[in-house]
């Protein structure tokens, strides 16, 4: 055992005083390892705190809330796909009205047409908002059930509203703050792009989610949206329909129910797939999950690749050194080093260049992943099972690669190789 | 030599045996040879004469092809690699021709290098390499780095190293030929009382005067041990 502990002292040791004999020619190694490493790291100290945010989401929009929109909002589509689905038709006005009389399974039902987030000016007097607005949407008198909403003071907006396309608002907290902080909104007014409102409600305040407040909205009939902000042909709009079934029990039956009457309002004959997209939220947050996982896949790839050349550059960096200490291996062997002594010189080396190069890695891509991670307002955090999995591979790059100048040097005759100059 | 001296090594009729291409080239020809202990031999030869490859075989860095070698009585002439360094790590201390110090080691780390293969604690190492190099009289230059001593320091730095281990015998090759004639003599003066001390010596060399300071003399020529004495 203290054999080990000998060589393993003296390959530091060595390790230690190679670095600083060749500076440049390890730094260039070590690039290669560090390289590799810091980008897994920094994608997933990215990746992780994204869960982390995402995860109180999926437990959020785990409702019986579902959609109807022309293509899968968070899909990324290639090729044909892309182009298929620009041949959809939009959703209408009147597939809407139709369906809304058809659903039996569905409590609330609401056209949505939405800008999020919304480059709109938002004033009251000459004070103006200073920051973006999450979310600026039109929709119906059901769509605050569907979207959890609750009113502080004021109404909701009614029928009427939506037929004479009243120019009537309801705002979040976000806004009364800025823009109302000492009176009540209500019945006060609001411009929305220098277009007067009258502030109908103000709205419970929900927190933030993924570093976005959900206060920072506005909510007006969707006819009015269409009207002022949808441009001139407004009933040809591209709608997305928010459903929300009875309960989680009957989700199922009623997105089938609303596939079915929805296919059969534009007249889909059997066998052809649906021209419209339909998906619960569990769904999206699969498509979600999906797309993390090929970016996890790619990122891996990219680095695995990366991480090979680096190795590579290990191994060479490794044979260079052997040349380099024929004699030094010779005088080794001659003062008694076997070659299993030798062998494990020499891979220990490697393994330490590569562990090095993977620490530095490691405190690189924990930097930089965070950076990115502040600048998209997330805690920072750090990934320990992939910082663990990194220090692992460049051990394992260490050994693979550090394998065959491990063996050629163990296999030196040490008469010939001590007077090797 | 009293024969009631303790044998240490005993060669019998070895020979080495090198095939280069078609050529059968006998470095050595059935040599015999015993040392014994506090042995104090110098064996010499003309460059070709088989000197180097029976200092191998003595060395335990190579093996004959025929004949027995015997060290304290284990038989070398069977033993595999690993088994070969081991005896070369417990039992023999090297002195080169060009010193072979590590550059990048100082002197106790280059004097510790034998220890790092045996299974001493790094307490004991350090101290059994001050030790050596207090025998060879270099106390002060401990953390000195080869290209900082001069070549006497240097091959004093060597014997430490070769001493560490308490080996059974020194084999020295060549061990003045790289030195001026007063730190060759300081050398040498060094081995007289090394010899003084208990220790059995071996001195490789191709120079009279060197092999003249043995007490006895072996010379070698084609493969045969020709002169012992």
């Amino acid at each position: 055992m203290n054999r080990i502990f000998n060589y393993l002292s003296d390959a530091i040791g060595g390790v230690l005083f190679y670095f600083g004999q060749t500076k440049l020619r390890t730094f260039l190694t070590l690039l290669g390892i560090t390289v590799g490493v810091s980008s897994i790291i920094a994608i997933m100290t990215v990746l992780t705190t994204f869960d982390k945010a995402t995860s109180g989401l999926v437990e959020e929009m785990k409702t019986n809330v579902f959609y109807i929109t022309k293509d899968n909002p968070i899909e990324i589509s290639f090729g044909s796909q892309g182009r298929s689905s620009r041949n959809k038709p939009r959703i209408t006005w009147s597939e809407y009205e139709q369906l809304k009389r058809t659903l039996t399974l569905t409590k609330n039902v609401s056209a949505v047409v939405a800008e999020e987030p919304s480059d709109r000016t938002i004033s009251v007097g000459k004070e103006e908002l200073k920051n973006r607005l999450s979310s600026f949407w039109g929709g119906d008198s059901e769509i605050l059930a569907l979207y959890k909403y609750d009113i502080i003071t004021g109404r909701n907006m009614r029928e009427q509203d939506l037929n004479d396309r009243a120019r009537v608002a309801m705002i979040g907290y976000d806004i009364k703050e800025e823009l109302f902080p000492y009176s009540d909104p209500v019945g006060q007014t609001v411009k929305i792009d220098n277009i007067p409102f009258t502030v109908i409600a103000l709205l419970e305040p929900k927190g933030e989610m993924l570093g976005q407040s959900m206060d920072s909205m506005i909510g007006i009939p969707i006819s009015t949206f269409l009207q002022y902000f949808g441009g001139r042909n407004w009933r040809r709009a591209d709608l997305q329909l928010v459903l929300e079934s009875e309960s989680m029990d009957t989700l199922d039956a009623a997105t089938d129910e609303a596939i079915g009457a929805f296919r059969a309002i534009r007249k889909i004959p059997p066998g052809e797939d649906n021209n419209f997209y339909i998906a619960t939220n569990d769904q999206l947050m699969d498509t979600f999950g999906d797309f993390t996982q090929y970016l996890q896949i790619f990122i891996g790839l990219v680095a695995g690749i990366s991480l090979l050349v680096a190795g590579i550059g290990i191994a060479n960096i490794m044979l260079v050194s052997l040349t380099e200490r024929i004699k030094e291996i010779g005088v080794r062997k001659a003062l008694g080093a076997r070659r299993i002594d030798i062998f494990l010189q020499f891979l220990i080396e490697a393994m330490l260049i590569s562990i090095i190069g993977g620490i530095f890695g490691v405190i690189l891509g924990l930097l930089f992943g965070n950076v990115v991670a502040y600048f998209m307002e997330q805690d920072p955090t750090i990934p320990f099972n992939w910082v663990w999995y990194s220090i692992q591979i460049c051990a394992a790059m260490g050994i693979i690669f550090g394998l065959y100048p491990a063996i050629r040097a163990s296999n030196l005759n040490p008469i010939d190789s001590i007077r090797y100059e | 030599m009293a024969k009631s001296k303790k044998e240490i090594i005993s060669i019998k009729s070895i020979s080495k045996i090198y095939h280069l291409g078609d050529n059968v080239v006998k470095a050595l020809d059935k040599a015999s040879l015993s040392i014994y202990d506090n042995d104090f031999i110098s064996i010499m030869g003309p460059s070709g004469s088989g000197k180097s490859t029976l200092m191998n075989i003595i060395g335990c860095l190579d093996v004959p092809t025929k004949g027995t070698y015997k060290f304290q009585n284990e038989l070398i002439s069977e033993m595999n690699d690993s088994q070969l360094a081991n005896i070369r790590n417990e039992k023999i201390g090297f002195v080169f021709q060009t010193f072979n110090l590590l550059p990048k080691l100082n002197a106790v780390q280059n004097v510790e290098v034998p220890l790092i293969y045996s299974s001493l604690s790094r307490k004991e190492r350090l101290e059994r390499s001050k030790e050596a190099l207090n025998i060879v009289g270099l106390a002060d230059r401990m953390t000195h780095k080869p290209n900082e001593l001069s070549g006497g320091q240097r091959q004093r730095v060597a014997i430490a190293r070769a001493l560490v281990n308490k080996p059974s015998i020194i084999l020295a090759d060549e061990p003045t030929g790289n030195l001026d004639s007063k730190s060759g003599e300081e050398i040498l003066k060094f081995f007289d009382q090394l010899h003084k001390a208990g220790n059995t010596l071996i001195i490789v060399t191709h120079e009279k005067s060197v092999a003249k300071r043995a007490k006895r003399r072996v010379e070698i020529f084609d493969g045969k041990i020709t002169l012992d004495e």
